[in-house]
């Protein structure tokens, strides 16, 4: 199970777009690597990205790297198929990083059951080529 | 100064709810608009003021424009004319724009509307949305997590998970509507009985939600007319008066995927509560009857608790059995069938319901209903009113 995509439909693919403000975010999952906004003023954590820092008002905003991990803070399971890109069952996870500020995000799983997904489970980022030019960022199980 | 009944709706009105209206929009929007002027007693040329639904994150909500109806109704001029966003969100908000509007003098008459083919249309809201690029959705579409359905169902497993609400307990829910629905002619469900079984057993759409936890995909239009109390007395109908009307987008919204904030359940209802309340001059006790937007089953328990009717973690028990909610309960909701059984219109359906009880004309009518709540649509910013018999 997990994510398995039907590339017959690749035409289906919601290709990410970006505010200037976001464009660092996918720059660097298309290079393997989870970043997250960071003021470099307040030290705030700011995901989905912004403009400028809800919290200091500064604009001094940096691309900090994630560890990586993190835990499941709510999932779903689509067992009716939305769009045929999507083989179904598949997980849709929001998983709450363990960096210094737990900020969230959301994204699919690797080599998982959807019975075997349950709150506080820990994952850790990987990266999934929807095609040459397209990665998005998935989550696997975690041992350690 | 407040807008505590300064404004009240006057005239109700709607298409047949159906699978497939064989109309477009603004002949659905027409058809609404003129049967809420015939309700009212009022001649269409006498409307100077319309609410439309906007757009909700990026997404034209309403393809009926304001100038459409004024010019397919013979409205000679509109003086007043304004959007409220956010999908069902707006439903109760359109109330409110059109409350002050008529309480500040710029317009005497009124007309808010939703015409919707979530049906036969080209908008589905349960399947995959051919939707305008809005870098927000970047954070969602690409996942497959696509439907609304999925991203109520993110925050309400959540809900269940630090509540411990049952599947049982949202079943209730689903069968009180369905009770009611079948008292009313208009309802889509009408003459069509649900089981827990039923419920129970029904097809899965995303977990935690199965089939019988969504609301109807329909046709219709709905329009409501507002105006002053002082107009309103020489109008057919016993008013509606407007004694509260808010609206709130909460911390950290966005279109149906809030789940960067510290809590991913419903805070924009708990702010539309608080200035809901204080202008009403009323706490939640003081409601007789209530149509919570049920577009998901969740959505009623979780409000419960969102605007204070029960404390944290009692909502899913407030439901359970569907006692308290049914017509001889502590707190009746949804009295037409709302949503899940009665029609999808975005919530002006609930609105015209509230109207109802208050004139006492209801398919399931409360007795003595002198105060009623109608919510707005969750995950995204939302509102709601109180209606009351006046002073």
């Amino acid at each position: 199970m997990a994510l398995q995509l039907n590339k017959r439909y690749v035409k289906y693919y919601f290709e990410p777009v970006a505010e200037s403000f976001e464009e660092g975010f996918w720059e660097h999952i298309k290079r393997r690597e989870l970043v997250f906004q960071r003021c470099g003023q307040c030290r705030e954590w700011l995901h989905p990205p912004r403009p400028m820092c809800h919290k200091c008002k500064s604009e001094d905003l940096r691309w900090e790297k994630s560890t990586g991990k993190g835990k499941v803070y709510s999932w779903v399971v689509f067992t009716r198929e939305v769009n045929p890109l999507y083989v179904v069952p598949f997980e849709v996870v929001l998983v709450e990083m363990d960096d210094e500020k737990p900020v969230r995000m959301v994204a699919n799983m690797l080599d998982t059951k959807p019975e075997e997904i349950s709150f506080g489970m820990p994952v850790e980022v990987d990266f999934f080529d929807v095609t040459a030019e397209q990665t998005i960022p998935i989550f696997k199980k975690r041992t350690s | 100064m407040s807008l505590k009944d300064k404004a009240c709706i006057v005239g109700i009105g709607s298409t047949e709810f159906t699978r497939n209206a064989g109309r477009s929009e603004i002949h659905l929007a027409v058809d609404a608009a003129m049967a809420a002027c015939e309700d009212a007693g009022l001649a269409p040329e006498q409307i100077d003021g319309c609410v439309r639904f906007g757009t909700a994150g990026a997404i034209a909500v309403e393809f009926a424009t304001e100038s459409d109806v004024a010019r397919c109704l013979g409205i000679p001029n509109l003086r007043y004319f304004v959007e409220a966003p956010w999908g069902g969100g707006a439903c109760c908000a359109t109330v409110m724009h059109a409350a002050a509007a008529v309480a500040l003098g710029l317009a005497n008459y009124v007309l808010c509307f939703r015409a919707i083919r979530a049906a036969s249309g080209t908008v589905r809201y349960g399947r995959p949305a051919n939707i305008p690029i809005d870098s927000h959705w970047s954070w969602t579409m690409p996942f497959g997590f696509q439907s609304p359905t999925s991203w109520v169902a993110m925050f309400t497993q959540r809900w269940m998970h630090e509540t411990g609400a049952t599947r049982e307990q949202l079943g209730a829910v689903a069968l009180v509507c369905r009770e009611n629905a079948l008292r009313n002619p208009r309802s889509m469900f009408y003459g069509r009985p649900l089981t827990m079984e039923e419920y129970l057993n029904s097809s899965t759409m995303c977990e935690p939600f199965r089939l019988h936890d969504t609301c109807l995909e329909n046709d219709g239009a709905v329009a409501v007319i507002v105006t002053t109390p002082e107009r309103a007395k020489d109008l057919k109908q016993t008013p509606a008066y407007v004694a509260a009307a808010a609206e709130a987008t909460g911390w950290d919204s966005y279109c149906m995927t809030s789940f960067y904030r510290p809590e991913i359940g419903i805070p924009e209802m708990e702010e539309t509560g608080k200035d809901l309340f204080r202008m009403a001059d009323m706490t939640p006790g003081d409601i007789q009857v209530a149509q919570f937007y049920d577009a998901f089953t969740s959505l009623v328990p979780m409000q419960l608790e969102a605007l204070g009717f029960v404390k944290k973690g009692e909502g899913g028990p407030f439901c359970e059995g569907g006692d308290r909610i049914r017509p001889t309960g502590k707190l009746p909701i949804n009295t037409s069938g709302g949503m899940l059984s009665e029609a999808y219109i975005h919530g002006m359906n609930m609105i015209s319901e509230g109207v109802r009880q208050i004139r006492g004309t209801s398919t399931t009518q409360i007795k003595g209903a002198e105060r009623v709540l109608v919510t707005g649509g969750l995950g995204v910013p939302t509102s709601a009113l109180i209606l009351t018999k006046g002073r």
